[in-house]
């Protein structure tokens, strides 16, 4: 039984916290980002983090890159760094947690929890920071206490920042470790935790990375300025779509979206499927930000450059005519003095071809996200917290309060996409976003 | 003399201080709209039914080049048209002002059903500049123009008396930040909530925690950060009215028991060598907080069960702790190796993280620390809750110990 309800919230939370000890961290990949991350926010709530990496000068760099994250040289008092060869075998016996974030690839991953399952003690937690890797697959083949202690626990990236994060059992995962884990990242390590199912992408990338790929696709008819304007900060996130995958890599976009269409196709497949003019690009090395640009960058002057995806050229932005938006101005407005309510009922509202296209992929991310409901999450509010928490993007029922009921039916509707039964069912009136420890207002931004 | 009418607290609402409305492109309006149409909402009482409004903000027309906030109150609402509103100003004591004025015409039976909304956007300008606004707080000419950071001096100055007659150490000053941040860390409002913090990172000097000002480190200040925090003050017929709305007994409703007020000049160096020979170095604190007390019928802070104070510095909430009489004066660092002072300890100081944890949005701060003293004596203060809170003190001051304002709130 899945539930996106803190477990903390029961009461039993100090009898849950109890029931196990966390004193010893082993962090494997703690020269990458999410587990040099994970492992500086482990030594807020842990005595001893072991950062380990191929080389210890590797483990070291992670270390010197942690501290310069959190901007704390205390971090460095709690950790101690090795490398695979010397020291894996010591380490992760005398392990509580082994906490697994190298490269995410099913073969390398195998390999490392081969050697975990060969020397952890029985009672050590396992968990693996895999963002989309099936976790029962990833379990295949191990011992019965290997799998009874193995999870996945899905922190974003930077995990110092962003507190969202994905709790996600496999079939043979200890319920009991489960709730631990729940209430311990909450109370301990300060995470807003959802528990998903162990499909495809969970839930956060399932929904996230739908709408980025949707917007890839239109980018190539639209070019990516105006689709980042289109489904733009006022439509409820802080970077628009077309930056994040920049932002996140090529690569990494490609991995999320490529295993989601193979292994989940639903009713949005299509929308899932990578853009051609992509796998070309990234044939010739474009990755996004860390090669130097993807949709977005600098020409050797420093003046921004932007992706033309039919011909797959760089242009100067400068030359792009920006078409009549007015009606992203008037809504920016509205948000900019706070008034949401009518900012998002005039986006609903809106006319013109332009307005139809950041509709569409709006419409879409609300009913892609209650039609997953009982697939990732067991309610709305599990997805509603990983949109909020995981992507600082308006959470789904947010939009449906803002935009109100009826004109969110009305405009899915007119998307030619299908009403999600808990809408269409639901009276005029209903409010579906049940956080009150989140202010709506900080979704929607006024550019 | 006609007996003075109680002053009913009735709710509030407070923006998440971690919010950084520069970076959302806003107008503080949409600040001020935030936090009055939550509290409305938190209290389930409609825009039409307030009489009055009052507004604190420090520094809009430096920051936001804005005066004139009162009348923003028109621009969250049709239904406030022709409202009464005005705006206060006392430095970062901008808020418990605004809250003494709504007060005052309740007691004065002008009025039934006050608004007071506490504002500041200080994120629209960078640290240099925004640290030249404050310093307006001080005597600009004689204590700040020309110099970088002028407030984490003055109070590094109030540490340094504290060396001089009584001894001081930085270990204390380090627990301080530790707790106001752990604090923190259970309040989802906060602004330092995911922040890297322990106590060693409070004594380290390196790099990451510089000083800013004489023995004020980064660990030692508030932060900057842009927040709004609104309240609704009732008069007993009102709240008498909205008890029975609610289905509440009148009685569970928290009052204003008792309010202090004063000032001092606005040089710290006066007010040092006004008290020089007196038990207290801030005198007018001390009174300060004992007038309110008296004025609640409580003999001394043994009858408070937490405190809000204005820890806008580690040497400001050092300072409070005697002058709130937790210690005898100088003996501070006592309470606060016997554990008094810690979420709980006796008498808790800033359960919500206080301004260093939570965040010191200045015009907002009174106000925030009014609300969280609500939600402490109504029981609904979540994680940070002190059990069986019945009277809760606030102290925030405006200035380098200049306006003083305390209030207590309780059941």
């Amino acid at each position: 039984m899945l539930s996106s309800t803190p477990v903390a919230a029961s009461g039993k939370s100090s009898d849950l916290l109890s029931s196990r000890s966390i004193k010893h961290v082993v962090v494997l990949g703690a020269n990458g980002a999410m587990g040099l991350g994970s492992g500086a926010l482990f030594t807020t709530a842990v005595p001893r983090v072991t950062f380990l990496a191929r080389t210890k000068e590797k483990a070291d760099g992670g270390l010197a890159a942690a501290v310069k994250m959190v901007r704390s040289s205390t971090v460095a008092s709690k950790v101690d760094t090795g490398s695979y060869d010397d020291d894996f075998d010591r380490v992760v016996a005398e392990a509580d947690l082994i906490f697994e974030a190298v490269t995410e690839q099913l073969d390398l991953k195998q390999q490392f929890f081969d050697r975990i399952d060969a020397v952890r003690r029985p009672d050590s937690i396992v968990a693996t920071v895999t963002s989309g890797l099936s976790i029962n697959q990833l379990a295949e083949g191990r011992s019965e206490s290997f799998r009874k202690n193995f999870l996945g626990l899905h922190f974003f990236n930077p995990p110092n920042v962003i507190v969202g994060t994905e709790l996600v059992a496999g079939k043979d995962t200890d319920p009991k470790l489960v709730d631990f884990l729940d209430v311990y990242c909450t109370k301990r390590l300060g995470r807003a935790m959802v528990r998903t199912a162990d499909t495809p992408g969970f839930a956060g990338n399932r929904i996230g990375f739908q709408l980025l790929n949707e917007c890839a696709i239109l980018a190539e008819e639209h070019g990516p300025i105006l689709v980042d304007e289109l489904v733009g900060p006022y439509t409820g996130r802080a970077l628009t779509p077309l930056a994040t995958i920049d932002l996140v890599g090529w690569d990494i976009h490609r991995a999320i979206v490529d295993n989601i269409y193979e292994l989940a196709p639903d009713e949005a497949h299509e929308t899932l499927k990578l853009p051609q003019y992509m796998a070309d690009l990234m044939a010739k090395g474009v990755l996004g930000r860390k090669t130097g640009g993807g949709f977005f960058g600098k020409d050797d002057a420093g003046d921004r450059i932007v992706l033309d995806p039919k011909t797959q050229n760089f242009v100067p932005t400068s030359h792009l005519m920006r078409p009549d938006l007015s009606f992203i101005d008037e809504i920016s407005n509205l948000h900019r003095v706070g008034r949401y309510v009518d900012g998002m009922q005039a986006f609903a509202e809106a006319s013109g071809p332009y307005a139809a296209i950041a509709q569409k992929v709006i419409a879409r991310y609300i009913s892609y996200s209650f039609h997953r409901v009982g697939e990732v999450t067991d309610d709305i509010s599990g997805i509603d917290r990983i949109m909020g928490y995981g992507f600082n993007w308006a959470p789904p029922s947010v939009l449906v309060d803002t935009i109100g009921l009826k004109r969110t039916i009305q405009m899915i509707d007119k998307a030619g996409l299908p009403v999600p039964p808990a809408l269409a069912n639901a009276q005029e009136g209903t409010t579906f976003f049940d956080d009150p420890q989140v202010d709506v207002g900080k979704f929607f931004v006024a550019a | 003399m006609a007996q003075i009418p109680e002053v009913y607290v009735l709710g509030g609402y407070q923006t998440d201080f971690a919010r950084n409305w520069s970076k959302e492109k806003k107008h503080f309006v949409a600040m001020m709209r935030e936090a009055v149409l939550g509290a409305l909402k938190e209290t389930q009482i409609e825009p039409g039914e307030i009489d009055v409004a009052h507004t604190g903000n420090f520094a809009a027309e430096l920051y936001s080049k804005q005066g004139h906030l009162g009348a923003f109150f028109l621009e969250i609402d049709p239904a406030f048209s022709g409202l009464p509103t005005s705006r206060h100003e006392a430095a970062c004591a901008s808020g418990s002002i605004a809250l003494l004025a709504a007060s005052a015409e309740i007691e004065a039976q002008r009025y039934d059903l006050a608004c007071v909304v506490g504002v500041e956007q200080m994120k629209t300008v960078g640290p240099g500049e925004g640290g030249d606004f404050l310093g307006t707080a001080a005597w600009y000419e004689l204590e700040a123009k020309g110099i970088e950071f002028p407030f984490p001096k003055l109070f590094g100055k109030l540490g340094d008396e504290y060396d001089k007659r009584y001894g001081l150490k930085d270990e204390h000053l380090a627990e301080i930040s530790t707790i106001n941040y752990a604090n923190a860390k259970l309040n989802p409002n906060a602004q330092t909530r995911t922040w890297y913090m322990n106590y060693d990172h409070a004594m380290s000097r390196d790099e990451y925690n510089g000083s800013i000002g004489g023995r004020i480190h980064i660990s030692d200040c508030s932060q900057v950060t842009d927040g709004a925090a609104a309240m609704l003050l009732a008069s007993p017929e009102y709240a008498k009215k909205w008890a029975d709305r609610v289905g509440v007994p009148l009685e569970s409703i928290p009052r204003i028991k008792g309010w202090g007020h004063a000032t001092a000049r606005m040089r710290f160096e006066d007010k040092v060598a006004e008290s020089r020979d007196a038990e207290y170095i801030l005198p007018h604190v001390r009174s300060t907080v004992t007038d309110a007390q008296k004025r609640a019928g409580i003999a001394d802070t043994s009858g408070i069960d937490a405190i809000e104070t204005h820890d806008c510095f580690t040497t400001s909430e050092y300072m409070a702790i005697d002058h709130f009489g937790l210690t005898a004066p100088g003996e501070s660092w006592k309470a606060i190796e016997e554990g008094v002072i810690a979420l709980g300890g006796a008498t808790p100081i800033n359960p919500s993280g206080g301004l260093i944890g939570a965040g010191h949005p200045v015009g907002a701060t009174g106000v925030r620390q009014a609300l969280d003293c609500h939600k402490q004596v109504a029981g609904q203060a979540g994680d940070y809750q002190v059990d069986g809170a019945k009277n809760v003190q606030t102290l925030n001051i405006g200035g380098s110990g200049t306006t003083s304002v305390s209030l207590i709130i309780g059941t």
